[in-house]
């Protein structure tokens, strides 16, 4: 578990070891070419022609030479980065899908995003960019101080009087640069919002005549991300000049000193330009000196940030013991009792589903059917010792084992922007197979999706867009429930499949999930009487608890809540009728 | 024109064990294309030149200006090397120490004056390019908003944000990075080979020899930089919206255990991005390296040329300079012409977009005003969103002022339409719609909609604040939005919050229950306070406290109004002065709550039922008084 920072550097030192050989080779390459150059200019002008052109053929050697330790150094720090990050969001996702309910309610969606984002660019600049330059500036400044020291110490300290300056400067500018960068993103981000909630909501702009309003209120942050990027634009315009700035004194003072001792004789000419050459390849490893420091905190800072997701527990977890090779799906439930931050949901529940039967759980919004239909699964932290499948502890079986056998459709239909066909075979290992497409057409079919699917511009190819916007409500409900069709678990649990359909839809889905009953056990959580007197027992809850329980017959004569909602029942279906008179009507007349 | 990239050119063939593959890949081309992959234009296109031109020419002045610093300071950095060959030559040839410390002080005034013009002139590019580009997205995001309703309906929302945006940008872009500076690049590396030649001409051979494999390596390693670059971007956009999406619909992968193939999914688009950059990390390493070595190899033959001829050592000082300069702007222009490329290409679309010819509620024909005393008139109106399937056929329709119509029938009858008619949101195939007497076709639509005030079906809530949602304005008068609140019955609810009135809405007003946002839609109608209200009531169950709220507040909305409800609760709909009874695009019955009663036809049968099922209501509710107290919670 890579929970470290310096764990990432370790991981991968077999890189970072040659990475920081070839930049060793790389400066003393330079530090050859500096010293040779040297001798060569010294040897022409001194009319040494043989050796001055024997000793330019090996510089342009060493120049190649340089070139390719340059090239590779960089592609094994900067890849050792990349790989790093690479491991470490998979590291972060493969956390975060083994994460319950209670980290997320902890951290946003997208918090989790901007730290996967934002703060992992941070950590792979410091493993990539900034290890790089640390290594890279070190020996730059021993390569080139072991040209310039023996050329003239003095001119040397003199050169380097503005060292300290370009530091500061360098760091100074790395930090605003930074704030300025993401207030600029910020900015940007913004502005988008508020374009797309301008398009999102057209229809009222218009039934309003907002139009003037929304373009004054998008001119506001058109006016922000003006500034916000010419304030960027500042810096990192002033940037450059004033970094140059600086460090031309310092090739001033070569120049005009060196000049001076040159006069002297205490300097030769080509001692002058190694000099000059060696200070030249010194000004990038130190402006980006200035940058690493920023960085580094940053980075630094970013890990710490990303620690809160590895070393977030899983609040539910695998069980260890197995079941036989295949599970018959009975279902028990024994003094189920369960509290949301504090509150009670459920209260002493006990129910039995025995293979292949059917159990329908009928109760009003609120009355805790959709949080007793999660624990089934261990979806929330189910407690001990009160759910079993096959007489075990869901608890103690492995999370895979029990939610392939237990499938739970949720009433918020959550769509993949995939193909509908991906969507529906969701559960599917290879979903493009032959039989996985007959199946998914079949699953389809049961669902009594399949004619609105091939109605689609591209059948089952069709793009459902982000969360399924290019399907109605309705078709997104039936897709999920496809969907749960098509995993084939041993128990089903249907969380209200029937909300968002009209009724002649709802009698064909209901036709389908009794041809499931014949081969699976089925929950179905549902206000609907209709869909619960397809079931083989039916418990009512009431505020947690089970208030009532029987079959359709007896509980609608008992005088309970059943029976009201039964009636009730009866009414919508007379009602529902009449809707699919008009729904008939309009078909015809589409 | 553009050339679609990225499209793979040799499908694998679909052999038995290669389907799969084959398959997967079928999918993942469906997605390529439905994702609009990043397209590079032609680097320069005339016709969109000009345009742009359009929109920097207010700049102008500032553009010059820039131009004549570069050139300014392009003159500065190819002197500079001049001065120190002189100052060096006279240094050497006659021990002058005056001439090096002229020479040193005017080395250092160049590069000071360079520095600062070059500082200022950056900055004045930077500011005509973020402010022409802010013109534009101002004009883009107003020409938006003047396109008829209809051309949404077969938009991406996606697409039409990244016009306003990301392809703005683009443009923005190619003059934050200092295209213009291209032209000084130009005129240094005139200015630097002229120089050359005018110092030694064969000396300046040598490094020209380098030119012509320099060209072709960078041409190539440039190439190669923007494809790895646009891969990458393209990856990281489908790795963050994978990782998003299986962050919010975890519950469903854990429901299926689908975890490892999550994973799986997760790698292959994490991998790819990896892939991507690990490549751009090879080219860019290769042109970072490149300039450098290949002034040091021509550095290394003009010694060696050195040795056959002698020339003075300031020139070869000089000529040293000019080679490490020698091949910046070389390589400056090669980039520069990749973002002038995707400046363009952003250009296109965004001009593509102005050039739509779909205006909202055009001026037209108008016939003579007639019978005032309607609010609202519509006379044998037709109505398609695509021709041939009629939405509304024959619509007659009249309310009086004042009066209180409720619109019922099923789904897609043709209720709502009725109203986008009435606010020229579509326009009517034929007929006359007429709103006080007159014609809709001859109002400004600025005009006609400030007639009415809508609540929609599903509440649509702007970033901002209560308020400023209510007021539907960034500067809401606090005092009215409080009344308005308090007239509907709503103020306390919003009063409870922390910062009141002032709560921030998020994204899609999920920090607020389908209840407050239909009040704040109510609030938002009651404080535009005009004369036509239009009322799409929502079919969303809400609990019973919020319902009565909602119907308390409905009937202050409603009152001194003329009001037009498409009523999904039979309690308004008898409320309602008439009723209409809508059915494919038909009115298929008329009159007032009793007169439709005795008649006997579809709404009585609707009205019986829904009534024997308030009474059974009731009573569940009284049994469900005697249910064991639990607080209750999902």
């Amino acid at each position: 578990m890579p929970v470290r920072l310096m764990g990432q550097f370790y991981r991968h030192a077999p890189r970072y070891g040659v990475g920081l050989v070839l930049l060793a080779a790389y400066q003393l390459f330079q530090w050859w070419f500096d010293t040779r150059m040297r001798s060569a200019i010294n040897f022409a002008t001194t009319g040494h022609s043989a050796q001055a052109i024997a000793l330019g053929e090996m510089l342009v050697m060493a120049a190649l030479g340089a070139f390719i330790v340059r090239v590779l150094s960089r592609v094994a720090i900067f890849n050792a980065g990349r790989i790093a990050e690479y491991e470490l969001r998979r590291e972060i996702l493969e956390r975060l899908l083994k994460l319950g309910p209670s980290f997320y309610r902890k951290m946003s969606t997208g918090e989790i995003m901007s730290r996967v984002t934002n703060d992992l660019v941070q950590v792979r600049l410091l493993l990539g960019f900034g290890i790089l330059n640390i290594i890279n500036t070190g020996f730059a400044l021993v390569s080139a101080l072991a040209v310039t020291i023996p050329i003239s110490p003095k001119l040397t300290l003199a050169s380097l009087l503005t060292l300290p300056f370009v530091l500061l400067i360098t760091r100074g500018f790395s930090k605003h640069f930074y704030t300025r960068t993401r207030d600029n993103q910020d900015a940007l981000g913004k502005m988008s919002a508020r374009v797309l909630s301008s398009i999102a909501g057209m229809r009222v702009i218009r039934s309003f005549a907002l139009e003037a309003e929304e373009i004054a209120a998008f001119e506001k942050t058109n006016q922000a991300y003006l500034e916000k990027s010419l304030a960027l634009a500042r810096l990192r315009g002033a940037l450059g000049p004033i970094l140059q700035a600086t460090m031309s004194i310092g090739v001033l003072v070569v120049f005009w000193y060196g000049g001076l001792m040159m006069l002297h004789g205490e300097l030769d000419a080509g001692g002058f330009l190694a000099f000059y050459r060696a200070l030249g390849r010194l000004t990038w490893p130190l402006i980006s000196l200035g940058f690493v420091v920023g960085l580094l905190q940053r980075g630094r800072a970013a890990f710490s940030r990303l620690t809160d997701i590895f070393s977030a527990e899983p609040d539910i977890v695998d069980g260890e013991r197995l079941l036989p090779a295949l599970a018959s799906g009975a279902l028990e439930v024994k003094h189920l009792c369960f509290a949301y931050n504090g509150r009670p949901v459920l209260d002493d529940v006990s129910f039995e589903l025995p293979a292949g039967k059917s159990l329908a759980i009928v109760g009003r919004t609120g009355s805790g059917k959709s949080s007793l239909a999660v624990l089934l699964a261990r979806l929330q932290p189910t407690p001990h010792g009160s759910v079993f499948l096959d007489g075990v502890d869901v608890c103690d079986l492995p999370l895979q084992t029990v939610r392939s056998s237990i499938g739970y459709a949720q009433q918020n239909a959550f769509l993949f922007s995939t193909t509908v066909a991906r969507n529906i075979g969701f559960s599917i290992d290879e979903p493009d197979e032959p039989e996985a497409i007959l199946r998914i057409e079949e699953a389809a079919r049961e669902a009594c999706i399949q004619d609105e699917v091939l109605d689609l511009p591209d059948g089952f190819d069709t793009v459902v867009g982000e969360r399924g916007v290019q399907l109605s409500g309705g078709q997104k409900q039936r897709v999920a429930l496809a969907a749960a069709f098509a995993s084939e678990p041993k128990v089903l649990v249907l969380d209200d499949p029937l909300s968002a359909v009209d009724a002649r839809t709802e009698r064909a889905i209901l036709a389908a999930i009794d041809r499931q009953r014949a081969r699976r056990g089925l929950i179905l959580i549902t206000h609907r009487v209709s869909a619960a007197a397809h079931c083989d027992e039916i418990i009512v809850l009431e505020k947690g608890r089970i208030v009532e329980r029987g079959t359709h017959e007896e509980l609608s004569k008992n005088g309970g809540i059943y029976a009201i909602f039964s009636e009730e029942q009866r009414i919508e279906s007379e009602l529902a009728k009449l809707g699919g008179v008009i729904a008939d009507e309009q078909r015809v007349a589409e | 024109m553009t050339t679609p990239l990225g499209s793979e050119s040799g499908t694998p063939k679909p052999t038995r064990e290669q389907r799969g593959r084959a398959e997967k890949t079928r999918t993942e081309r469906i997605l390529k294309a439905f994702h609009e992959e990043e397209r590079f234009g032609k680097a320069y296109d005339a016709r969109l030149t000009k345009r742009l031109w359009g929109y920097l020419k207010p700049y102008r002045s500032l553009l010059w200006f820039s131009l004549v610093v570069i050139l300014i300071t392009s003159v500065g950095a190819m002197v500079r090397p001049l001065i120190m060959r002189s100052a060096i030559d006279s240094v050497v040839k006659s021990g002058d120490r005056a001439a090096l410390l002229r020479g040193g002080v005017l080395l250092a005034s160049v590069l000071l004056v360079e520095q600062v013009l070059g500082l200022v002139q950056m900055y004045a590019v930077q500011v005509v390019g973020a402010r022409a580009v802010t013109d534009l997205r101002r004009e883009v995001f107003a020409f938006v908003q003047g396109l008829r309703l209809g051309f949404f309906d077969n938009q991406l929302v996606g697409r039409l944000v990244s016009r306003v945006t990301n392809d703005t940008d683009a443009i923005l872009e190619m003059f934050a990075s200092g295209a213009l500076n291209a032209v000084g690049d130009l005129a240094r590396l005139i200015g630097i080979v002229s120089l050359m030649l005018f110092l030694d001409w064969k000396l300046s051979l040598i490094a020209f020899a380098a030119v012509p494999p320099m060209g072709i390596l960078i041409v190539y390693v440039r190439r190669n930089i923007r494809e790895a670059f646009r891969a990458i971007r393209a990856k990281t956009s489908r790795m963050n919206a994978t990782m998003n999406e299986q962050v919010t619909g975890m519950t469903l992968i854990q429901a299926f255990s689908r975890q490892a193939a999550a994973a799986q999914e997760f790698d292959e688009s994490n991998t790819s991005y990896r892939d991507a950059t690990m490549s751009a990390i090879k080219w860019d390493s290769i042109q970072d390296a490149a300039i450098d070595t290949v002034a040091a190899v021509c550095l290394a033959l003009v010694i060696m040329s050195f040795g056959y001829r002698r020339v003075s050592f300031g020139t070869l000082v000089a000529f040293s300079a000019y080679l490490s300069q020698f091949f910046e702007p070389i390589s400056q222009l090669a980039q520069r012409y990749t973002l002038l490329q995707g400046a363009m290409a952003g250009a296109e679309r965004v001009f593509s977009l102005l050039d739509v010819v779909e205006p909202d509620a055009p001026p037209r024909a108008a016939k003579p005003a007639r019978n005032p005393e309607f609010a609202v008139q519509l006379e044998d109106v037709n109505f398609s969103y695509k021709p041939g399937t009629p939405v509304l056929s024959g619509i007659n329709l009249v309310a009086r002022r004042g009066e209180r119509i409720a619109l019922v029938g099923p789904t897609g009858s043709g209720k709502t339409t009725i109203t986008a008619l009435l606010l020229r949101l579509y326009e009517a195939d034929n007929g006359t719609v007429r709103v006080n007497g007159d014609d809709v076709n001859g109002l400004a639509r600025g005009e006609l909609r400030s007639r009415f005030a809508v609540v929609p079906q599903d509440v649509v809530l702007f970033p901002g604040t209560v308020a400023s949602n209510v007021a539907a304005s960034e500067e809401p008068n606090r005092e009215r939005v409080e009344d308005v609140l308090r007239r509907i019955g709503a103020l306390d609810l919003f009063a409870a919050r922390e910062r009141g009135i002032d709560t921030r809405v998020d994204e899609y007003g999920s920090n607020f229950s389908s209840g407050e946002r239909q009040l704040i839609a109510f609030a938002r109608a009651l404080y535009r306070d005009a004369q036509i209200l239009i009322l799409d009531e929502a079919t969303a169950s809400v609990d019973s406290d919020t319902e009565a709220r909602l119907q308390r507040a409905l009937e202050e909305l409603m009152r001194g109004r003329t009001a037009l409800v498409i009523a999904h609760r039979l309690s308004t709909v008898q409320k309602a002065d008439r009723i209409l009874v809508l059915r494919k695009g038909s009115v298929v019955e008329q009159g007032s709550h009793a007169e439709l009663m005795t008649q006997g036809g579809l709404y009585a049968r609707l009205h019986e039922l829904q009534f024997s099922r308030t009474e059974q209501e009731t009573a569940l509710k009284s049994a469900l008084e005697h249910a064991p107290e639990l607080a209750a919670g999902e």
